[in-house]
C-alpha cells in the first residue's frame, strides 16, 4: 500500500482540504472561470485519487462550510509531503489555466507553499508539473473576451 | 402533433426562423421517427452555437460543434446548465445519427431541453431582451396500444432518470461549488480573507516562500504555457506577456509596500502628537 492511501474520512478531508485550496486559488481574482472551475474536479479524482462520491461529501456545508484559509493552511501543513506537494501542484495547475496571473494568486500560492515548508526548489517542481497538467486542460488565453 | 396545438418554438419565429423551423419539424417526428427527431434538435444546437460564437468570438467559427461548445463554456458565454442540455441534444444526435435505437421519451426530454435552451438563446442574440416562451407542452402522441408498450415507455422513462441524476452527480462531484452554496458570497468571503493573508504578511513579513519569488516562478512558467499551440503566442510574445504580468504583480507589491510605510509613518506622527498633547496638557 503506498503511504498516500488514506483511510474513507481521511479522504474526505483530503478533499475539503482540496476544495478549500483549489477555490482559494480559482477566485482570487474575484471570479469563478469555467477553465478553472472543472479543472479543479478532475485534479481531485485523477491525480488525488479522490471518488466523486467523497469531492460532493467534502463540498457539503457540514465539511466546508465553517473552514476558513487558515484552516486549510493548517490541514495542508499535517498532511504528509507527498500529499501535500500534490495539493500544491493542483491549486498551481488552477492558476495556469487562464494563463493569467494576479497579486491574490501569488500571495495565496506563497502562503500555501509555506505552510507545507517547500523549499524553493520544491515550489519550483511543483510550478513545472502544474503548468504541464494546465497545458492538458485545454488553457485559455488571456483577453480573449470581447474579440472580434 | 396535432393540428390544434401550435409548436412549442413559435416564439422563436420572431427571433430565428430557421432555429425556429428545426424545432417544430424535431416536434413533428418526436412520437413516429424519434432518431429525426433527434437529428433536427442536433443541427438545431449546432446553429445556435454558431450564431452564439458569430457574435462573441468570430475566430472559433470553424471549431466542431463539441470544440464550439467547450470554448463557450471556458470563456463563461454559456451557462453549465445551458451547455449541458446542449451537450445531451449533440451526444444522443450523433448516437441516432450513427444508428442507434432512441426512446421516445429520450426524444421528448431532448425537446423539452432544447425548448429551454432556445428561449436562452433569444435572450443572447437579443441582449437583455426578456423572453417569456410558452410553458412546453409535450406534442400528443398516439394512444398506448397495449400494456407492453407502456411498460417500454415507462422503463425507458426510469432509465432516462437514472442518467440525468448520474450526469448531476458527476458534475456535483467535478465543479469547485455545489449547485445550492450561494457563489458570489463565498467568492467574497474568499477574496476578503486572502486579502486579509496578504495584509499579515505585509505586516509581519514575508513567510518562508515568499510572494515575489513565487511570481518570478509563475511568470517563467506562465511564459512556457503561453507558447503551448492551443495558446499560440510565439516566443517573443509569450515573453513579453510574462514579463509585463510579473512587472504588474511586482508594481502592485511595491505601492502596497509604500502605502503600508505610510499608514505606519502617519500612525508614528499621530502617536506622537498624542504624547506631545498629554505633556503639554500635563505640565
Amino acid at each position: 500500500m503506498s503511504e498516500t492511501t488514506v483511510a474513507m474520512n481521511e479522504q474526505e478531508q483530503l478533499a475539503t482540504l482540496w476544495f478549500i485550496a483549489a477555490r482559494a486559488m480559482a477566485v482570487a481574482d474575484g471570479t469563478v472561470p469555467a477553465v478553472k472551475e472543472a479543472s479543479a474536479g478532475l485534479y481531485a479524482q485523477a491525480i488525488l485519487g479522490l471518488s466523486e462520491e467523497t469531492c460532493r461529501v467534502a463540498k457539503s456545508p457540514e465539511s466546508i462550510g465553517n473552514l476558513t484559509l487558515v484552516d486549510c493552511l493548517a490541514g495542508v501543513h499535517a498532511l504528509p509531503r507527498e500529499l501535500a506537494e500534490k495539493i500544491m501542484t493542483g491549486v498551481m495547475m488552477i492558476a495556469f489555466a487562464d494563463g493569467h496571473m494576479e497579486p491574490l494568486e501569488v500571495r495565496w500560492a506563497s502562503m500555501l507553499a509555506s505552510a507545507c515548508e517547500m523549499t524553493d526548489e520544491d515550489f519550483q517542481r511543483c510550478c513545472a508539473s502544474a503548468r504541464v497538467i494546465a497545458s492538458m486542460f485545454n488553457p485559455t488565453a488571456p483577453q480573449v473576451e470581447g474579440e472580434e | 402533433m396535432s393540428s390544434e396545438q401550435g409548436s412549442n418554438f413559435e416564439f422563436l419565429n420572431r427571433y430565428d426562423d430557421r432555429v425556429s423551423h428545426l424545432g417544430a419539424q424535431a416536434e413533428q417526428y418526436v412520437h413516429t421517427d424519434p432518431e429525426s427527431c433527434l437529428f433536427k434538435l442536433r443541427l438545431m444546437v449546432e446553429m445556435m452555437a454558431r450564431r452564439l460564437v458569430e457574435l462573441q468570438a468570430p475566430r472559433l467559427a470553424d471549431l466542431d460543434l463539441i470544440a464550439i461548445l467547450r470554448s463557450l463554456e471556458q470563456y463563461g458565454m454559456l451557462p453549465k446548465k445551458q451547455a449541458d442540455g446542449m451537450h445531451a441534444i449533440r451526444r444522443d444526435g450523433n448516437a441516432a445519427v450513427h444508428g442507434s435505437e432512441t426512446p421516445i421519451p429520450t426524444a421528448m426530454r431532448r425537446l423539452r431541453d432544447a425548448h429551454r435552451i432556445s428561449a436562452w438563446y433569444c435572450s443572447m442574440i437579443h441582449r437583455g431582451l426578456k423572453v417569456h416562451p410558452s410553458q412546453f407542452v409535450p406534442p400528443p402522441g398516439p394512444v398506448q396500444k397495449d400494456d407492453h408498450s407502456q411498460a417500454m415507455h415507462e422503463a425507458a422513462e426510469a432509465l432516462e432518470d437514472q442518467i440525468d441524476d448520474r450526469r448531476r452527480a458527476t458534475r456535483e462531484g467535478l465543479l469547485l461549488f455545489n449547485e445550492q452554496e450561494d457563489v458570489p458570497t463565498e467568492v467574497h468571503r474568499i477574496v476578503s480573507e486572502l486579502e486579509g493573508l496578504d495584509r499579515v504578511a505585509q505586516a509581519a513579513g514575508e513567510p518562508l516562500v515568499d510572494a515575489e519569488f513565487v511570481a518570478v516562478v509563475m511568470a517563467m512558467e506562465m511564459e512556457q504555457l503561453l507558447e503551448h499551440p492551443t495558446l499560440g503566442l510565439d516566443t517573443r510574445e509569450a515573453k513579453r506577456e510574462a514579463e509585463k504580468q510579473f512587472q504588474r504583480i511586482k508594481d502592485g507589491f511595491e505601492l502596497r509596500e509604500t502605502l503600508y510605510a505610510e499608514e505606519r509613518r502617519a500612525l508614528m506622527l499621530y502617536h506622537q502628537r498624542e504624547r506631545q498633547d498629554r505633556h503639554t496638557r500635563e505640565n
